[in-house]
């Protein structure tokens, strides 16, 4: 049968093949101890204009296939293979999946014999060689569909175009400072379909829709350039309504761009913010601790960054030297510091199962102050061995053809019982940081300098002065330790582009928390 | 992956039904194949780990279409691709995605035409790699590791320090970490104003590699760029090994000189050529392409012909040089590579551009000439703005069929106008650093403030009084500076290039050590350990 597109609904197809074939491999070969495979199917549409002119607009599918093969005679190790397919290529798809396990397997073999010989040649360096395996998790079939009010794909590409014309056109005419503004939309569908040869038969679908905008405002020689994304794991009502739920608030987005317009344009219009040579009192707002979070909680509490696997790519920790030399269960902040990640929050890292199968659950990674856990895959779940480490569904990839890594899902500072304006107002002289912008951590996380749309100075209680062009800059612990007022004001933002991993992985994530005050340097344009 | 013949027969077959059709005034198709394959490194000596962490590859073909239609609404430009069908029939379901999401876009001017240039550069692949065996990629992953543990194995510094403690060498927390990366790439491509198939095919291997002692917070680094399979060497993971043993200290009169760290200041700093690499790949190509000038984003706006920078500076994008493994025969809009010199003994003499950007800046802007500072039809007169920089690069590996071509660098090249020997930058130093590698290097205001930040992270060392007095200890300095204050301040240049690999880029930066006055630094993570009691 000829297929003529890839469409979401292809995977009750697709899915039973994935079953059928794993079964059959893991029957047929010897020393396998796990196989699995993924398919990602992606059906969705896009527009961008630039100052008003439509530069561009699609509508497209994908479908991916990645395997993972997990075996050896004497000892264990991985092979995994990836690959973009097409309409072409689903008549043979049981076939095509039959010589991806096979690639795997391969290589795993392949990769278990060399690594079997240098645990002899390698004399004492060869004893932390393992024999590579897995922590078990339960087995589960589960079919997750996605929630949306206006299904993605039951939006014309005409409106598509015609609202981000609009956007831009009106942000063109409306302020003569803004020079340039990129106004893009997406909407798509995406069904994640995973399933092991333990059993396992996961299948869930995700409807996204996300904008970026890019403005750039000019006043007499300064020049503000700032973007920012509004993004939910919805249909198109968001971009037409906006979103107003518990944790994620965004106006439509009209709106959210014509915010950020105004605000680059008052900034053109403002001083450079000014360094300070010492610490002082820093309150930050959701979205600036969205990034703060993502930087400084999430990613120092990735475990496979723990293990020191990440050392030539992304960093160690400083919350981990050694088994015998870390900071799991000792004080990391002031007891009003609490963080975590959980993938079943509604927000953009939302999700009920990571891609190895593993039922997603919250996991502290700080309360009180007291370091608690980390993120996780089953592989590092079983080498870090402790049983608060069990598996908890954080191994994720970005797209269908690539290996996954451990990625946030919505990686939180949980939120306190102050009164944001309280905060504010409590504080004699000090500083108000209010939206993110460009992060810079140290290797390990241990430093961070992080820039803000807006730093407003606050003298008695009240902001005095806004300032373009600041940030903040600390060593994390003292900037934890000083943590001294946590808001009511708890918030979700999307991220659109973590990177990790080689090749390198652009991933979709939430990260959010309320408004927050310690300690830190405040930090400007070059001295 | 499929064979250029293959590609350049399905874009053939489909340039020449899709460019009959009566709504059709002008039609690019492309097709390309791509395979990557990484093996990714992980060792600890003190944890679990399985050496070969990831053998893994990704691979991708298929054909895009770009068209200009006639429409009843007038004029309007399109994009489509199809995947894994190279038949006429993926060419007409690419065609009608182009279609169904044409737009009006009134800056845009034409498709690609052959412009004054003959290409340079053919059959530079290595046909081996296109035909990369399981069990050599393989084998090539644990040669490189190999490299790095025997260095370990053999090191009499490590010995000694683990003698000191009264452990094993293995207690001394040892690291290798990174990854090998072969990447083969096969394009064709064909359009209205130049109905001649182009082909290209491109394959290279990179590695980057790091290593740990992590007992003295030690760090070092290598890297090593391959043009062909058979010159794959474990060199990479001995480099990073050494250069982390070389981290645990100096040894001074029989004593071992630990890491140093340096207070908050303004020093004197070389940044070698991996540093210079990232400050490339981060700021100063990005400001120096075409779309930055026309959206204003580039510090170097209106500067054309103009001292921008130290003359001691030189930086140019030679695509078609094949002794660096960025190089490629043409662009991925079917036009020549060359060398484009872009800063010329400090002088803004050229930017990269591809086939849309130059044809806006030539007819579409009437800011041009305030942007460029310079006529831009006189640049182009003197064959500036040339669009030979139209890439379609995947992150890292693969010419994607799926997007149209942006600008991107290939080898981007810093040297020196007169270079020096490493020796008398040092010596130069009264008291400054050496910095080898940094890290998480961006602009914090906007790339055309030029403010940058960046941790120094490895590969470092504190220099007194003209000499190497200890390494720096990792992870101890922050850099917080501007970009056009750097450049200005560039005193000398080494004369020792070299290729390194930055994360996550396309173009391949070669660069050299150069020394720059005043640098400001933030001595970071000062205190002691945190500390240990709840």
């Amino acid at each position: 049968m000829a297929y003529e597109r890839v469409t979401i609904e292809l995977g009750e197809h697709l899915k039973q093949d994935l079953r059928n074939v794993l079964n059959d491999f893991k029957k047929a070969k010897n020393c396998v101890s796990h196989a699995d495979a993924r398919i990602n199917i992606s059906e969705g549409q896009y527009a961008a204009s630039q100052n008003g002119i439509l530069k561009g607009s699609g509508r497209d599918y994908s479908l991916e296939l990645h395997t993972r093969v997990i075996a050896g005679r004497k000892v264990n190790a991985s092979g995994y293979y990836g690959i973009s397919l097409g309409p072409t290529d689903i008549p043979d798809f049981a076939k095509i999946v039959k010589m991806a396990l096979e690639k795997s397997y391969g290589r795993a073999m392949a990769n278990a014999e060399h690594k079997f010989e240098r645990m002899v040649s390698w004399k004492e360096l060869g004893n932390t060689l393992w024999d590579t395996r897995l922590a078990r998790v339960p087995i589960h079939e589960k079919t997750i569909p996605a929630k949306f009010l206006i299904w993605p794909l039951d939006v014309s590409l005409d409106t598509i175009g015609k609202t981000v014309k609009k956007i831009s056109k009106e942000l063109k005419k409306n302020d003569a400072k803004l020079q340039i503004n990129d106004i893009y939309l997406a909407t798509w569908v995406e069904r994640e379909i995973f399933a092991s040869a333990e059993g396992a038969l996961i299948d869930q679908t995700f409807c996204y829709t996300q904008g970026i905008t890019y403005v750039l405002a000019v006043s007499k020689n300064v020049q503000q350039e700032h973007y920012d994304c509004f993004g939910h794991q919805r249909g198109w009502e968001i971009v037409e309504n906006g979103v107003n739920e518990e944790f994620t608030r965004f106006p439509n987005f009209r709106q959210f761009s014509f915010n950020l317009a105004h605000e680059a344009s008052t900034l053109s219009a403002c001083p450079p913010c000014p360094w300070t040579d010492k610490p002082v009192v820093v309150i930050t707002d959701p979205h600036y601790n969205t990034l703060k979070v993502h930087e400084i909680v999430g990613h120092p509490t990735e475990l496979d960054r723990i293990l020191k696997m990440e050392t030539a790519y992304a960093g160690r920790s400083w919350l981990f030297k050694n088994f015998e030399e870390n900071m799991l269960g000792k004080r990391v902040g002031s007891a009003l510091l609490n963080a975590y990640s959980d993938p079943t929050l509604p927000g953009y890292g939302h999700y009920q199962y990571d891609h190895e199968g593993t039922p997603a659950k919250r996991v502290w990674h700080i309360k009180n102050g007291i370091l608690l856990g980390f993120m996780n895959s089953r592989q590092t779940s079983a080498i870090f061995g402790d049983t608060a480490c069990d598996p908890n569904g954080h191994w994720k990839a970005n797209g269908g053809q690539v290996v996954p890594l451990i990625r946030m899902s919505n990686t939180v500072f949980a939120e306190g019982d102050k009164n944001p304006n309280d905060i504010i107002s409590e504080v004699e002289h000090g500083y108000y940081l209010v939206g993110h912008r460009i992060p810079s951590i140290a290797e390990s996380r241990e430093n961070f300098r992080i820039s803000a749309r807006k730093v407003y100075e606050i003298k008695n209680g009240k902001p005095v002065r806004l300032y373009r062009d600041g940030g903040m800059m600390a060593d994390t612990h003292d900037y934890f330790m000083n943590v001294d007022a946590v808001g009511n004001d708890f918030r979700l933002y999307p991220i659109f582009n973590c990177g990790k991993g080689q090749p390198m992985q652009a991933k979709r994530l939430g990260n959010g928390g309320p408004t927050m005050r310690s300690r830190a340097k405040l930090t400007g344009g070059a001295k | 992956m499929r064979t250029k013949a293959k590609l350049s027969q399905a874009v053939e077959e489909a340039f020449l039904y899709l460019s009959q059709l009566p709504d059709i005034v002008e039609v690019e198709v492309f097709a390309s194949s791509n395979a990557q394959n990484v093996f990714r490194i992980d060792y600890k000596s003190h944890i679990l780990c399985n050496g070969g962490e990831e053998a893994k590859s990704k691979e991708d073909y298929g054909i895009g279409v770009q068209a200009i239609f006639k429409t009843a609404d007038g004029i309007k430009i399109g994009f489509g691709s199809e995947s894994n069908n190279l038949s006429l029939e993926g060419a007409k379901i690419a065609l009608e995605k182009a279609r169904e999401g044409a737009v009006p876009d009134n800056e845009f001017v034409s498709l690609p035409k052959t412009i004054e240039l003959k290409r340079t550069l053919y059959d530079y692949h290595d046909p081996e790699m296109l035909e990369l065996s399981e069990k050599d990629f393989i084998a090539a992953g644990w040669k490189i590791l190999d490299g790095a543990i025997k260095e370990f194995l053999n090191s009499e510094t490590l010995k000694k320090l683990a003698l000191l403690k009264n452990k094993p060498v293995s207690s001394l927390g040892l690291i290798v970490g990174g990854d090998m990366t072969v990447v083969a790439e096969s394009i064709a491509v064909a359009s209205t104003s130049m109905p001649e198939i182009q082909t290209d095919e491109s394959t290279f291997v990179t590695v980057q590699i790091t290593a740990m002692v992590e007992k003295f917070d030690a760090k070092g680094s290598g890297y090593g760029s391959y043009a062909k399979l058979s010159k794959i060497d474990d060199k990479a993971g001995k480099e990073a090994a050494q250069n982390a043993i070389d981290a645990c200290g100096v040894i001074i009169n029989g004593e071992i000189q630990k890491p140093l760290s340096i207070a908050s200041g303004t020093y004197p700093v070389i940044f070698g050529p991996q540093p210079v690499s990232e400050l490339m790949s981060n700021l100063i190509i990005p400001s120096l392409g075409a779309d930055a000038f026309w959206g204003l984003q580039s510090p170097f706006t209106g500067q054309f012909g103009k001292q921008v920078v130290s003359s001691e500076i030189n930086i140019f994008d030679d695509a078609a040089n094949p002794e660096y493994v960025g190089a490629k025969g043409i662009t991925c809009e079917g036009l020549p590579t060359k060398r484009t010199e872009l800063i010329k003994a400090g002088v803004l003499n050229d930017i990269l551009s591809n086939w849309y950007e130059t044809q806006r800046l030539l007819h579409k802007d009437p800011e041009a000439e305030k942007k460029l500072g310079k006529d831009p039809k006189e640049l182009y007169r003197q064959g500036k703005l040339f669009p030979t920089s139209g890439f379609r690069f995947n992150r890292g590996g693969g010419r994607g069929y799926d997007a149209t071509a942006g600008i991107s660098g290939t080898n981007t090249v810093f040297e020196g106008t007169n270079p020096k020997n490493i020796k008398e930058l040092v010596a130069d130093v009264p008291f400054g650093i050496y910095i080898g590698r940094i890290w998480y290097c961006y602009p914090m205001n906007g790339l055309k403030a030029g403010d940058f930040t960046a941790t120094v992270i490895a590969d470092s060392f504190v220099i007194k009084d003209g000499k190497i007095m200890a390494p720096l200890k990792a992870n101890a300095v922050r850099i917080n500076d501007n970009i056009m204050r750097v450049l200005n301040s560039v005193k000398a240049v080494s004369n020792g290039k070299k290729a390194s690999i930055i994360w996550a880029a396309d173009e391949v930066p070669v660069a050299c050590d150069i020394l720059v006055s005043n640098v400001t630094l933030e001595e970071i993570g000062a205190e002691e350990a945190p500390p240990t009691g709840v």
